[in-house]
């Protein structure tokens, strides 16, 4: 079915214009070929260049919402502060998706002076040398030294003797909850704060007492197609039993599965489809809170300022200890200078000024949430000040961070493999199914080596 | 006709009878005229780059699928067979094959069926041509980021229209999204709507070529709108259906966008596909090695369907 | 022959003029109205039948980009109110437009996706058209060989060549370049069959004629064959740039840099966040999809043609 061009009129019918010609086309097509080629030169142009006076910052975040509205006022600061940085901010999709451009950016060699990593991730990206290391003594000369933060996070952003990552805060998994209803359910202590929901029964009696009050539903926590919120909640409940979870090169994974399946059922207990929902992804469960259609949301304190602006009465809590132990699940954002093919000294002098400046004016930062992780400001009277930040401060002294292994960390396979258990246990075949599932995922992942290493 | 007026005179001195002895022209001419007359310069630009970016991948992805590369540059040892005897044993990719097949099932019946229909009742020649032709191939035009966010919202659970509707209907509403026996379908039901304008028009141009003399002698017969339908345009349409099949088969099995964008693979693996598969292997997991064995894997897949296709057209000529 | 074929013929002269545009008006009109007659007969009942299919097809299609327009014009809290109406409660607003042209990359998005796909399609074509006609016209050893190969290469899915391809750039150098996105895209073994084919059609006593006159392969190429495959090459122009224009998959691997992006790969990319953005987004997407939307209502029928003969001469 081609088409058929019916027969066209000869070019030289008749006496038309002689044939045989040199072609003036060709100098058409030659000047068409050298436009395009300039074009093409002038596309080229188009990356990013530098002026000679300011240095240029390329600095790549995974912060939106309001923490990237939070961000974009400490780089205000940090401009006003330090005018001959040129920042050129880039926000990308938080999950995944971030991490693996993150890591295609260093390969590629065009990659941003500095990024935002989640602690968690630095195993996978310092050891395949996909970071360059910091240069303690230029961030000392910019104001920001070891001392200053808490010592194990410190110590997370040390690989082989090197300093990879520098802390920007700490942000644990916490209760929100509407006031008003939480009021109504009996729920608030003398002081109108949450009272301690200590123990698994107390814990569901609230679930069903504000669901009672919002008319909807009760505890809710969100985690269909979420890559890692089906892990955080496990985690963080698998540390409260005192449990120990070992991950030895090539397998298999000890997992104590006794208290696994205490976890799991507790969870399937609390989203049991009636009080809360059992199949929430995690915007509908925000949306769901922020709506009053459920009165408690169990949520990472990063979504504070969303909520500041939808929830009239909005208070917040620590994640209750529901087992044995306190503990709470938390990451940190942390600073990392990507690797490049060619290190330009200026740049990254400059990137080494624009992290120690950000730590700096982690005030800011602190208003949106997080907990800070330079000590100068976590202690400052200002961050003591702020509500209702210091309601939860305290989750910052207990947190359950990821395994330290290359394959675990924020948006990593690992979190959406071993995610998938929760789902198992609240709407599938139950938590003793949840259990198997989650053992056979670990053992495979501790099987695995890492392919960044290679096989030596 | 404005082919022959474009030549502009020609240089003084080519200007000749073409059975007479030309006079020599200038260096600069004589270079154009005699170098790039060959086939090869013809051929150059081509194949430079199908040389470059397609036999070179074609060769280097081969070889990278016997070594344990990673994304980084570490490993590149030669592995042998082992990333191909792990495919195959490995259980995801099985599973994403499943899924490919039935994302490409489930989307292909409707794909071929409704843009029939469509093409069947424009071709009737109802007045607002121009606004089913807009309705119907529009949806083809737009980036996978708009048709992706705007079905996001659709399929919202508690305030997406979709639910709403069901609901305003006494029914459940359905996660459709967030649910793995659902998932799949949800993103084959927008794919369907992204895509079926291309097969709309294919069939449209199919359902022009029609000659008129053939529906004249059915009136003449009798025969009403079905049955002009039946027995003139549908006998018709055979040839184009094993195209536009043939064409939606290889088109969906190429699944990606849409699916990492609507629902990055899950629930789960519920609605991963072999191509997702392959970048999360690749790109995600650094195993650049393994990646491209599962990508020959499918490679060989995607030839036998060519193939079978090849072999069907064939036949239905012979 | 029909007034509103789909498929590609060569170009007609004269086609311009308000009174020519009429003129064809009325011309279809009549067309349509002889095919109601024969396709459905006289009488009432099909016709009712068939327009009633026609609307609800119609008002099933537009849909959801409607209701995503509408709620593109939204505040966030009441995109996500129940219960859902069309209208809401606080008006429509502009905000999210206005917030988006300030502080985004959609224009510079914009920017690349055009450069990117007019890059492509110029290229695409400068790479196909001249080996279409050697295969077509020249004798040279190799040919039937070339012409399988080609033939095949079309059966090559590219998306399957995302990790040979990336590690190429790599070694290239040249991840996050305008190049690394236009180059692998420039492989379109189907442009150059397409091309073949209908150099194939055009009677060779043309160029017989020329040839006899003394005309180099280059003179026949540029002024007998281009100018009468006009039409084939907007059509095969057209198809490309439409392509190009909403490629994923490829342009999403090989650009990291956010200035680098193209629409479709941008657009997610930045509002794919966690928390509930709704409306902005409905408002992003609307942004992507308008050039191309505007584009088709201009020129509908060039388009409709264009893919309709590339996608069936592709067989």
């Amino acid at each position: 079915m081609s088409p058929h061009p019916s027969p066209p009129i000869p070019p030289s019918a008749g006496s038309g214009p002689p044939t045989g010609a040199v072609s003036p086309p060709t100098r058409r097509q030659m000047l068409l070929g050298a436009g395009a080629l300039a074009l093409g030169a002038s596309a080229l142009g188009c990356a990013p260049g530098s002026a000679a006076d300011t240095s240029e910052v390329r600095f790549w975040s995974l912060f939106q919402g309001g923490d990237g509205a939070r961000l974009e006022t400490m780089l205000d600061a940090v401009r006003d502060q330090a005018p001959h940085l040129r920042v050129t901010p880039s926000t990308l999709a938080w999950g995944p998706p971030y991490y693996t451009k993150l890591a295609m950016a260093s390969v590629g060699g065009r990659a941003p002076e500095t990024a935002v990593m989640h602690m968690s991730r630095l195993p996978g990206y310092a050891p395949g040398g996909l970071l360059d290391p910091f240069d303690l003594d230029l961030l000392a000369e910019f104001g920001v030294t070891a001392e200053d933060f808490v010592p194990d996070l410190w110590e997370r952003g040390i690989h082989d003797g090197s300093t990879y990552a520098i802390p920007l805060d700490t942000h644990p998994v916490v209760l929100f909850y509407d006031t008003g209803m939480a009021d109504r359910a009996g729920l608030l202590d003398t002081d109108g704060k949450l009272r301690a929901l200590d123990s698994p029964e107390e814990f569901l009696e609230a679930s069903r007492a504000i669901a009672e009050v919002s008319g909807g539903s009760g505890i809710t926590y969100g985690h269909v197609n979420d890559d890692s919120q089906g892990w955080r909640i496990f985690w963080k409940l698998y540390n409260q039993t005192g449990a120990e979870l070992k991950l030895p090169q090539g397998g298999p994974a000890e997992l104590d599965r006794d208290e696994a399946l205490r976890v799991f059922s507790f969870l399937a207990e609390l989203m049991d489809g009636q009080t809360s929902e059992n199949d929430l992804t995690y915007q509908s469960a925000l949306a769901g809170f922020s709506s009053g259609r459920a009165g408690m949301l169990v949520c990472g304190e990063w979504e504070l300022p969303y909520l500041l602006d939808n929830v009239e009465n909005l208070g917040a809590a620590p994640f209750p200890t529901v087992f044995e132990y306190p503990g709470s699940y938390a990451d940190s954002h942390a600073f990392v200078l990507p690797r490049q093919n060619d290190p330009d000294p200026e740049r990254v002098r400059a990137a080494h000024e624009f992290v120690a400046l950000m730590v700096r004016n982690s005030l800011t930062w602190g208003e949106a949430g997080h907990i800070p992780a330079y000590s100068p400001v976590m202690e400052s009277a200002e961050y003591q000040a702020l509500t209702p930040q210091s309601d939860y401060a305290s989750a910052g002294e207990t947190p359950v961070l990821d395994p330290e292994v290359w394959f675990a960390g924020a948006g990593s396979q690992f979190h959406s493999s071993v995610s998938e258990s929760l789902r198992t246990a609240v709407s599938g075949e139950g938590p003793e199914a949840a259990v198997e599932q989650l053992a056979r995922s670990l053992d495979s992942w501790a099987a695995r080596i890492n392919p960044s290493e290679g096989v030596s | 006709m404005s082919a022959p007026t474009d030549t502009t005179p020609a240089t003084p001195g080519t200007r000749a009878d073409s059975r007479a002895p030309q006079p020599r022209p200038g260096p600069a001419l004589r270079l154009w005229r005699r170098v790039p007359d060959s086939p090869l310069s013809f051929l150059l630009p081509f194949l430079l780059v199908y040389a470059l970016f397609l036999f070179w991948p074609l060769l280097s992805g081969l070889w990278m699928s016997f070594t344990d590369t990673a994304l980084n540059g570490a490993g590149g040892t030669f592995v042998g067979p082992d990333n191909y005897t792990e495919a195959l044993g490995d259980p995801l990719v099985w599973k994403t094959l499943g899924n490919t097949v039935l994302f490409t099932v489930v989307t292909t019946v409707p794909l071929v069926v409704v843009a029939l229909a469509m093409a069947v009742l424009v071709h009737t020649g109802m007045p607002g041509q121009w606004l089913w032709r807009l309705s119907f191939f529009m949806p083809f035009l737009l980036p996978v980021a708009t048709v992706a966010l705007v079905w996001q919202f659709l399929y919202v659970d508690d305030f997406g229209l979709f639910n709403q509707v069901l609901r305003a209907f006494g029914m459940e509403g359905l996660g459709w999204l967030n649910d793995d026996g659902v998932a799949l379908w949800s993103v084959a039901l927008t794919t369907v709507w992204w895509t079926v304008g291309f097969n709309f028009l294919l069939y449209l141009a199919a359902l022009q070529s029609i000659p008129d003399h053939l529906y004249e002698a059915a009136a003449l017969d009798g025969a009403g709108a079905w049955a002009r339908l039946w027995y003139v345009t549908v006998p018709q349409l055979r040839g184009i259906t094993v195209v536009v099949v043939l064409l939606q088969v290889l088109a969906s099995m190429k699944v990606f966008d849409q699916i990492y964008l609507m629902t990055g693979g899950g629930p789960g693996d519920s609605s991963r596909s072999l191509l997702l598969y392959i970048y999360d292997v690749g790109f995600t997991g650094y195993r650049f090695g393994f990646g491209a064995a599962v990508s020959y894997l499918f490679l060989a897949i995607v030839l036998v369907v060519a193939a079978v296709q090849l072999w069907i057209t064939t036949r239905r000529k012979a | 022959m029909s007034t509103d074929t789909l498929t590609i013929r060569p170009d007609r002269p004269g086609r311009t003029g308000r009174s020519a545009r009429s003129a064809r008006r009325a011309e279809l009109a009549r067309e349509h109205a002889r095919r109601r007659d024969l396709v459905l007969g006289g009488g009432r009942g099909p016709r009712i039948a068939a327009l009633t299919a026609l609307v609800v097809l119609t008002v099933l299609w537009l849909t959801p980009m409607l209701w995503g327009l509408a709620t593109s014009f939204k505040a966030e809290s009441d995109a996500i109110s129940l219960p859902l109406t069309l209208f809401p409660e606080s008006g429509f607003t502009l905000e999210q437009y206005s917030s988006l042209f300030a502080a985004s990359n959609v224009q510079m998005w914009m920017f690349n996706s055009l450069l990117i796909a007019a890059l492509v399609t110029v290229f695409t074509l400068a790479v196909a058209a001249p080996a279409a006609f050697a295969m077509s016209r020249m004798a040279f050893r190799g040919r039937a060989a070339l012409m399988i190969v080609t033939v095949a290469a079309i059966v090559v899915p590219p998306q399957l060549l995302i990790v040979p391809l990336f590690q190429q750039m790599v070694s290239l150098n040249l991840v996050d370049t305008y190049p690394a996105v236009i180059l692998p895209q420039l492989v379109a073994p189907i442009i150059v069959f397409i091309l073949k084919r209908f150099f194939d059609a055009v009677p060779k006593e043309l160029d017989e004629a020329a040839r006899m006159d003394g005309a180099s392969y280059w003179k026949l190429f540029t002024s007998v064959i281009l100018p009468l495959s006009r039409p084939i090459l907007a059509a095969a122009a057209i198809f490309v740039f439409i392509s190009a224009w909403n490629n994923y998959l490829w342009p999403f691997i090989v650009t990291t840099d956010p200035a680098l992006m193209t629409l479709p790969v941008g657009i997610p990319n930045i509002l794919d966040s966690y928390g509930t953005f709704y409306a902005s987004q409905l408002a992003a997407s609307m942004i992507a999809a308008a050039p191309m939307i505007i584009v088709f209502m201009l020129f509908q029928r060039q388009i409709v043609s264009s893919v309709a003969t590339t996608g069936i001469t592709g067989q």
